[in-house]
């Protein structure tokens, strides 16, 4: 079965602090000394077809997963900690562009590469990345490929080559369904699946593998439907007052009388 | 203008969609030249009556499908609106709701955006905002092209009553001939054991990244529970597995709007804190005097959560009994 996970590398934005958000006339906010990281979702989908590798012994039936970014050069690290944990082939589609509120460029390559460069089974995708909160990319690959998609992916077992039971989080709980592929899988919030680390042997064996680089400029990009026109820092501040006290306990009690009793008393 | 509301009546969240939907309808779409109505989509005739109940404008059309599976939606949808004159798709925040308003715009050739907050309409273009930057930033967006399909913030449901008033009901669709997508080969749903509490919830104890361990959860808990709160988790804990995932507080969880949120151990990322920023009073209490959760609250505390969490039930004790 052939599986291709498709993330992003993004800064960590939890890294900033309150004088780094500066948006400049150009929309940007200057994230360049930020070592890109992947988001949870991501992690998640990379763990979760290692996982389906794992057992394929048990399951008898072939992982051939790939990963795909569309990234700069920095993604490098990343890319060669994928082969590290030995991804058959990891690929980079090499771009400047600013793709931060481009689902569509994003959809409409993905899309393009598993039609002209790789016939897949399945496709792994985040929910959503962090800049871009965009939440379109994966609905919008399944559209173009005429594929079926199914979102908030919490658990995915190979039953045989061409079928899959995958569980799935909807409104009022979850639902277990047997599919058929090919189909896209978009991971949502899946306890557990932390990335892992590659052992130093296998970094040395595998981590210089070669990436797969092709560029964005193969790719004729489609026009937007949606167009960025501004940002505004959001300031959530409040009083944040500090209660002061010699130790754990007058703070505590201070923190009852002074600011909780009464708010309390009316609840 | 002309919209649409899309509910899914199929789904238990019904009242929250509806909820959701009057509430962005009154703030946004209010102008004399509005026209709205809502399509319902809903599966057991029995809960007919109840469910137009529930909707937000004056005239509906209802759609009973056999049950609720997003191609089928969207062929109902795509045949059903065909030839409209329809302007803008709203739907509920949702996991479905998000789903279809994309899924929706491809199909009709429009535009699309999820977790909207906000919209302006022009007359030939529709602004909308969202947040980006995991909620650090609030972004503006035109969408150009008709029909604009947006799903809307989560969280923007609010207590306003739903005008109740005697449906004008344009048009009943038999939609139960629809056949499943044949990539289904079987299908078992598994509804919610436990409903999330938290939402409406009105005094909280939730822990962040300071609980070290499953323990530090369950300790939590109790501490919770003595005092007569509801508990919930910031993200990194619900990732661990140490609780379920309903206990998770932020914009991946619950919105909440407590009357006081006590926040034990966090640091206060953005993502998280959209989740308690419509709490009345809110307390931090962690070890990290630089951390953004101290701003924004109402109060913070630099210390040992434990230490300070231990001491509070003691007070709370003497005061009146817990």
């Amino acid at each position: 079965m052939n599986i291709l996970v498709c993330f992003i590398a993004a800064p960590d934005l939890d890294k900033l602090i309150e004088e780094d958000w500066v948006i400049d006339k150009d929309l940007q906010i200057d994230t360049s000394f930020l070592k890109p990281t992947l988001n949870s979702y991501d992690e998640s989908a990379i763990e979760i077809a290692l996982r389906l590798s794992d057992a394929s012994q048990k399951t008898k039936v072939s992982i051939n997963h790939k990963a795909l970014t569309i990234a700069s050069t920095p993604a490098t690290t990343i890319l060669k900690t994928l082969n590290a944990l030995r991804f058959k082939q990891v690929v980079r589609i090499d771009s400047q562009d600013d793709f931060r509120f481009r689902p569509g460029a994003i959809a409409y390559i993905l899309s393009q590469y598993v039609l002209k460069h790789a016939t897949q089974d399945v496709l792994f995708l985040g929910r959503q990345s962090t800049v871009g909160e965009n939440a379109k990319t994966h609905l919008l690959v399944a559209e173009r490929l005429g594929w079926p998609c199914i979102t908030q992916v919490s658990g995915i077992e190979v039953i045989d080559e061409n079928h899959l039971v995958v569980t799935s989080q909807v409104d009022d709980g979850q639902i277990r369904q047997k599919i058929q592929t090919p189909c896209v899988l978009c991971i949502g919030e899946v306890p557990n699946t932390f990335m892992r680390v590659p052992t130093i042997k296998d970094r040395m064996l595998y981590g210089k593998r070669p990436i797969e680089i092709l560029s964005t400029t193969d790719f004729q990009l489609p026009d937007e439907t949606e167009e960025l026109l501004d940002l505004k820092v959001i300031s959530h501040e409040r009083h944040g007052i500090f209660i002061e006290g010699e130790t754990p306990e007058q703070k505590a009690r201070e923190l009852y009388k002074m600011y909780l009793k009464e708010r309390l008393e009316k609840i | 203008m002309i919209y649409k509301g899309i509910l899914n009546g199929c789904s238990t969240d019904i009242a929250t969609q509806a909820g959701e939907l009057n509430n962005f309808i009154s703030d946004n779409l209010h102008s004399e030249d509005t026209v709205g109505s809502t399509i319902l989509f809903y599966s057991e005739k029995e809960q007919r009556d109840a469910l137009i109940r529930l909707v937000p404008t004056e005239s509906v059309k209802l759609v009973r499908i056999t049950r609720y599976q997003p191609e089928n939606i969207l062929k109902a949808l795509t045949t059903m609106e065909q030839g409209e004159m329809t302007h803008l798709y709203l739907f509920p925040s949702g996991f479905a709701g998000s789903e279809m308003a994309v899924r929706l715009a491809f199909r009709m050739k429009g535009s699309s955006l999820v977790q909207v907050k906000q919209i302006e309409y022009s007359g030939v273009q529709l602004i909308a905002s969202k947040t980006v930057y995991a909620n650090h930033v609030l972004g503006t967006f035109k969408l150009t092209k008709k029909p604009y399909c947006v799903s809307l913030a989560k969280g923007s449901a609010n207590d306003q009553a739903i005008n109740t008033r005697d449906k004008l009901i344009v048009t009943e669709y038999d939609m139960t001939h629809l056949h499943e997508n044949q990539f289904i080969k079987a299908s078992k749903a598994i509804p919610r054991k436990q409903a999330s509490n938290l939402t409406n919830t009105r005094f909280l104890l939730i822990g962040g990244n300071g609980m070290k361990n499953k323990a530090d959860t369950q300790y939590l808990k109790q501490i919770a529970d003595t005092i007569g709160a509801d508990f919930g988790v910031s993200r990194p804990v619900a990732m661990s597995g140490w609780t379920s995932l309903h206990r998770q507080v932020g914009v991946s969880g619950s919105m909440t709007k407590a009357a006081v949120c006590i926040v034990a151990g966090a640091s206060g990322a953005a993502a998280f804190y959209a989740g308690i920023e419509k709490s009345k009073f809110i307390v931090a209490i962690n070890t990290d005097s630089r951390a953004p959760i101290n701003k924004t609250s109402d109060v913070a505390i630099i210390d040992d959560y434990k230490a300070v969490l231990d001491e509070l039930v003691k007070v709370m004790r003497e005061d009146r009994p817990i």
